[in-house]
């Protein structure tokens, strides 16, 4: 019963690493194992290394090298853009505006400032999960110190107007010269053009592993001016901004990964999009009940999220799994609490769908074979759960009411 | 990370589906996560000839109602009324710990059945 096939589509959440990536790591593994802080050759190879690096990484949004600064991931990327900034803000607690479907890691970072007392303005999105300018401008305050709104969602994928909202705070801070604005793009990068000068951010969050580099790193962009204190302390690192000796293979995978994501980004976009159309077409001829989360003309190409009604989303997952098909849904369920996906339910959809939501998510060396597998898969996958459903009225009159 | 029973059962769920001449039914939700089980049985002199059930939650949820299923149906009322937790676990050989509420929901749900039985 368990397949040998395996098929990966969940490359939201990390990708393989790409072979001429690895290539370019290996070295850093091996013969330049310096400290770039080091005076001597061993270290000053590695420097030149990361300083390549680090050009790359601003190539891919538009960046100067000097406004990166490498970190472990994207939850540290966004503790240090949102936390680094708002500890620079020393006239009293400001203002944050952000939406509810931010990642966890800056709903985290907002949820903390708010218990030590800073005012956090949660801004819904529509049916489609994209947010409004207007709220954004209607929401702004005298006090307001920082506006964090994603650049793509991670669980629908869908594309919010962050160039909007930067035009919105170049006009505002005639009036308070304070504001600032920060973008989560760990899921945008390498999936989008990216260039910071259009977006108006003034910070803007990346992690290596999206885009086929291995986990380990992650880079904030810092606009030039723009002060931010360091959440780790101890060394002069990274300008000051993030004290720890770089770890070297990791960034150098990073700058490797984002010369090729920027190099083969219409490539990857092309293909991505005609592997989740394929998918898409298939699942709405083969499988009833089912409802598309996000929205196509303004959603990344690689993500398709689906609402399977009458079943649970981590039922699906491990019987998918079973079968060799790796997913993932935004419900989580441990030690009898479930938490349906704070983003489905934001797009007021009802705790059945959000529970039973999975994301299937695409990468550029998945083939249409992997999609015909899924679809040959998933069908009987989901007929076996809903079967079990007592919520499926096709199969029970017990008295179970579907709400809707 | 999951025994070779949980996934036959998740696979290839055994006694699915509402029994329509059943004697004795127990349906239970569990109030935090929201998963649910019904479980039909039809008792005929003491002994229960079937047992069907329905579920929806995650995924040790549909797998106890399976394995109950499968354990009870031949089972005299007696020997039912004494299955445990720890049986239904050891049945689908172990639960993460963090999973093992989902063989509490089922035996709620028997438990019921087998005290509502009366009443039909």
């Amino acid at each position: 019963m368990n397949s040998s096939r395996r098929v990966y589509l969940d490359h939201s959440a990390s990708t393989p690493v790409d072979s001429r990536v690895l290539a370019a790591m290996l070295p850093y593994l091996t013969s330049s194992f310096g400290n770039p802080s080091s005076v001597h050759l061993f270290g000053q190879e590695v420097r030149a290394a990361v300083d390549r690096a680090r050009r790359e990484v601003a190539s891919l949004i538009g960046a100067h090298a000097n406004e990166i600064i490498f970190v472990s991931g994207g939850t540290e990327a966004n503790n240090l853009a949102i936390r680094g900034l708002c500890e620079t803000h020393t006239s009293g607690k400001g203002h944050i505006i952000t939406s509810t479907i931010e990642h966890p890691s800056v709903r985290g970072c907002c949820d903390n400032l708010e218990k030590q007392g800073w005012e956090v303005t949660r801004l819904p999105v529509n049916e489609a999960g994209i947010l409004s300018v207007d709220d954004v401008r209607a929401a702004l305050q005298p006090n307001t110190v920082l506006i964090s709104v994603m650049l793509a969602n991670n669980e629908i994928g869908t594309i919010q107007p962050v160039a909007e909202i930067g035009e919105l705070v170049r006009t505002v801070r005639a009036d308070n010269a304070q504001l600032r604005f920060h973008t989560d793009a760990v899921q945008a990068a390498g999936r989008l053009s990216l260039d910071v000068a259009g977006l108006g951010c003034d910070l803007l969050s990346l992690s290596a592993h999206k885009l086929y580099a291995p986990q380990g790193a992650g880079a904030v962009y810092v606009r030039r001016g723009v002060k931010l204190a360091p959440q780790n302390i101890g060394g002069h690192q990274e300008r000051e901004r993030r004290a720890g000796t770089e770890s070297v293979p990791s960034i150098v995978a990073f700058g490797a990964a984002a010369k090729l994501a920027r190099e083969e980004l219409d490539q990857r976009a092309k293909h991505t999009r005609l592997l989740r159309d394929r998918f898409e077409s298939g699942v709405s001829e083969r499988i009833p009940d089912i409802v598309f989360n996000g929205d196509r003309e303004r959603g990344l190409d690689h993500i398709s999220n689906i609402s399977f009604r009458f079943i649970e989303g981590e039922g699906l997952l491990i019987s998918l799994d079973l079968q060799g098909v790796a997913v993932s849904t935004g419900s989580a369920c441990s030690s009898g609490t479930l938490e349906p996906s704070p983003v489905i339910l934001a797009l007021g959809r009802n705790e059945e769908l959000a529970r039973g939501s999975i994301r299937f998510s695409f990468g550029k060396d998945n083939t249409e074979a992997d999609v015909d597998y899924v679809l040959d898969v998933l069908p009987r996958v989901v007929e076996t759960l809903r079967a079990m459903s007592p919520l499926n009225k096709s199969v029970s009159s017990s008295g179970f009411q579907v709400s809707s | 990370m999951y025994s070779e029973q949980f996934k036959r059962h998740l696979t290839n769920p055994r006694n699915v589906g509402k029994l329509t001449d059943a004697n004795a039914v127990g349906e239970e939700t569990n109030p935090v996560c929201g998963d649910r089980l019904v479980l039909y049985l039809r008792i005929t002199n003491e002994t229960i000839e079937a047992a069907q059930f329905l579920a929806y939650g995650c995924p040790p949820t549909l797998v106890c109602g399976s394995a109950l299923t499968e354990m009870l149906i031949g089972r005299s009322v007696d020997a039912a009324h004494n299955i445990s937790r720890k049986d239904l676990l050891d049945a689908v050989n172990g639960l993460p710990g963090r999973k093992q509420h989902a063989a509490g929901l089922a035996i709620e749900a028997l438990k019921t059945a087998l005290n509502n039985r009366s009443k039909m």
